[in-house]
């Protein structure tokens, strides 16, 4: 288990309705913590009583474990006005927090797993796209991909092509950019947080910045939670459990384009927690 | 033992899939609807989902997660995402030699299947689980009783209850289970039939209340 590059990220732990029913005993990086307070007075401590620093942003309470954390990324969206900023909740899963990420970044499953609601056959091509390691940034992107959806969002009346744009602003934190039914020219913004508890379990905080005044908050959330509880009966059953990061352990094709990439870049920074290394 | 019973054939009708273990091998066995049974190590070559999941199409068996199509030789025959692309032949499950014999399944993940003979003329009665091990259960098989008298044990794995006769084949799991495979003999009614896979169901629990009791 190497945590050395995953000790210097930031993780949500919690999110401001699960803060205000008391402290949140929790596993990060297999190390017990505890989340209590405010969201402007926050205590995150171990087992031992050693304080983390913390901070509350995008609706959630963010932590990181290492001496030397590296900025949290930034969400510029979340600042936009006029966006619904919906939290919606956490789902614990039994995989990789990597793998989590990777599903999170997949669109060729959609007809397959999310069948009838962001895909359905016999649309299930995967046109190029495009999917690069953006070195001055250090993220993930993946531009100019337009997929066939029959509902593509709570507010979205009939199927059509959406266009997406994946941004993966951290090894366990990945941001979507979809167009918007009832706002074409702007694009709603869905983010998986991934707390990783151990390198086979993570609590997933999905969180979404949105167009979409009309539906009501508790249906925008059981419309992700529902898409997440179909992902999560994939993530379970993936072997081995662990992201093989040698490209020999699983056979991708050109729809694979981000994984291949986010593969690469974890490989290449040397974030192994939840990877399956050559060496290991 | 390398080549292990899975289940009954009776039991796996076209179209469906199912998982199994043998030798610690985690498998998917699926059935064509042209009625070809295939064994495969349970795991897409694409990004690791288990095949057990997945749906037959015709005669391939397709994975749950992106829709990868593999046919009885396990060769990756259609990517959805990319319709008109012929996959290379590279892409393919790992397959492993399948037998039918008696109305039973066997796999050998290391060479070819090779069924253990029945010693009796037999029909299939049923398969099941049950935690315990070999001992224990060759000792609930002689002490639960059937229509009033105890079953002799004639060999491994073979039972005369009164007139009737029951074999049972065994293949080990992982967790202190085994997966059992019961024949009944040939000349068996379907009543007795039915009596005998009440006697194995109440083999199993007494086997399974001995290891509680251990
Ligand atoms: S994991 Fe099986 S098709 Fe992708
Ligand atoms: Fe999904």
């Amino acid at each position: 288990m190497s945590r050395a590059y995953a000790l210097n990220d930031w993780y949500a732990v919690a999110d401001a309705q699960v803060l205000a029913r008391g402290p949140r005993r929790t596993m990060l990086l297999d190390q017990e913590v505890t989340v209590s307070g405010t969201t402007d007075d926050l205590r995150v401590i171990d087992a031992e009583g050693s304080a983390y620093p913390a901070q509350f942003r995008y609706g959630h309470v963010w932590t990181s474990l290492g001496d030397a954390p590296r900025p949290l990324f930034d969400i510029p969206e979340a600042d936009e006005p006029g966006r619904r900023l919906v939290p919606c909740g956490v789902v614990r899963v039994k995989c990789s927090p990597l793998r989590a990420v990777e599903n999170f970044l997949d669109i060729a499953h959609f007809p397959f797993v999310h069948t009838g609601i962001l895909g359905s056959e016999p649309h299930t091509e995967v046109a190029p796209y495009k999917a690069e390691i953006r070195d001055d940034v250090d993220e993930v992107w993946a531009t100019k991909i337009s997929f066939y959806q029959p509902q593509a969002a709570k507010s979205a009346e009939a199927g059509g092509d959406t266009q997406y744009l994946y941004r993966v602003a951290a090894p366990t934190t990945a941001v979507l950019y979809k167009t918007c039914p009832p706002k074409p020219e702007a694009m709603d913004v869905i983010a998986i947080f991934v707390q990783p508890r151990t390198e086979t379990e993570c609590d997933v905080w999905p969180w979404m910045a949105l167009y979409d005044d009309v539906s009501a908050f508790a249906g925008l959330v059981q419309f992700q939670q529902e898409i997440f509880l179909q992902d999560r009966s994939i993530l379970e059953n993936q072997r081995p459990v662990k992201l093989p990061l040698d490209p020999k352990m699983e056979i991708p094709t050109r729809a694979d384009l981000t994984s291949i990439a986010y593969r690469r870049w974890l490989k290449s920074k040397g974030a192994f927690y939840g990877a399956l290394t050559e060496d290991a | 033992m390398l080549t292990a019973p899975v289940g009954l054939i009776r039991d796996l009708d076209p179209k469906r899939v199912m998982r199994a273990q043998v030798n610690g091998q985690d498998l998917v066995v699926w059935r064509a609807s042209n009625g070809d049974i295939s064994a495969w190590d349970n795991r897409c070559p694409h990004r690791g989902m288990a095949l057990s999941h997945g749906f037959v199409r015709g005669n391939d068996l397709a994975c749950l997660y992106h829709g990868w199509h593999y046919g009885g030789t396990g060769v990756c025959r259609y990517i959805p995402a990319h319709p008109e692309l012929d996959p290379p032949k590279t892409i393919k499950a790992t397959v492993f030699s399948v037998a039918i014999a008696d109305g039973v399944i066997w796999v050998n993940t290391q060479g070819a299947a090779e069924p253990a003979p029945v010693p009796m003329a037999s029909q299939p009665l049923r398969s099941f689980h049950v935690v315990s091990h070999s001992e224990s259960l060759a000792r609930a098989c002689r002490t639960v009783a059937f229509e009033g008298a105890f079953p002799e044990q004639l060999e491994q794995g073979l039972y005369q209850l009164g007139a009737r006769q029951v074999f049972l084949l065994e293949n080990p799991l992982d967790q202190g289970r085994l997966q059992i495979t019961a024949l009944a003999d040939a000349d068996a009614t379907p009543e007795g039939c039915a009596a005998l896979s009440r006697w194995c169901e109440a083999v199993r629990r007494s086997a399974q209340e001995e290891k509680v009791a251990a």
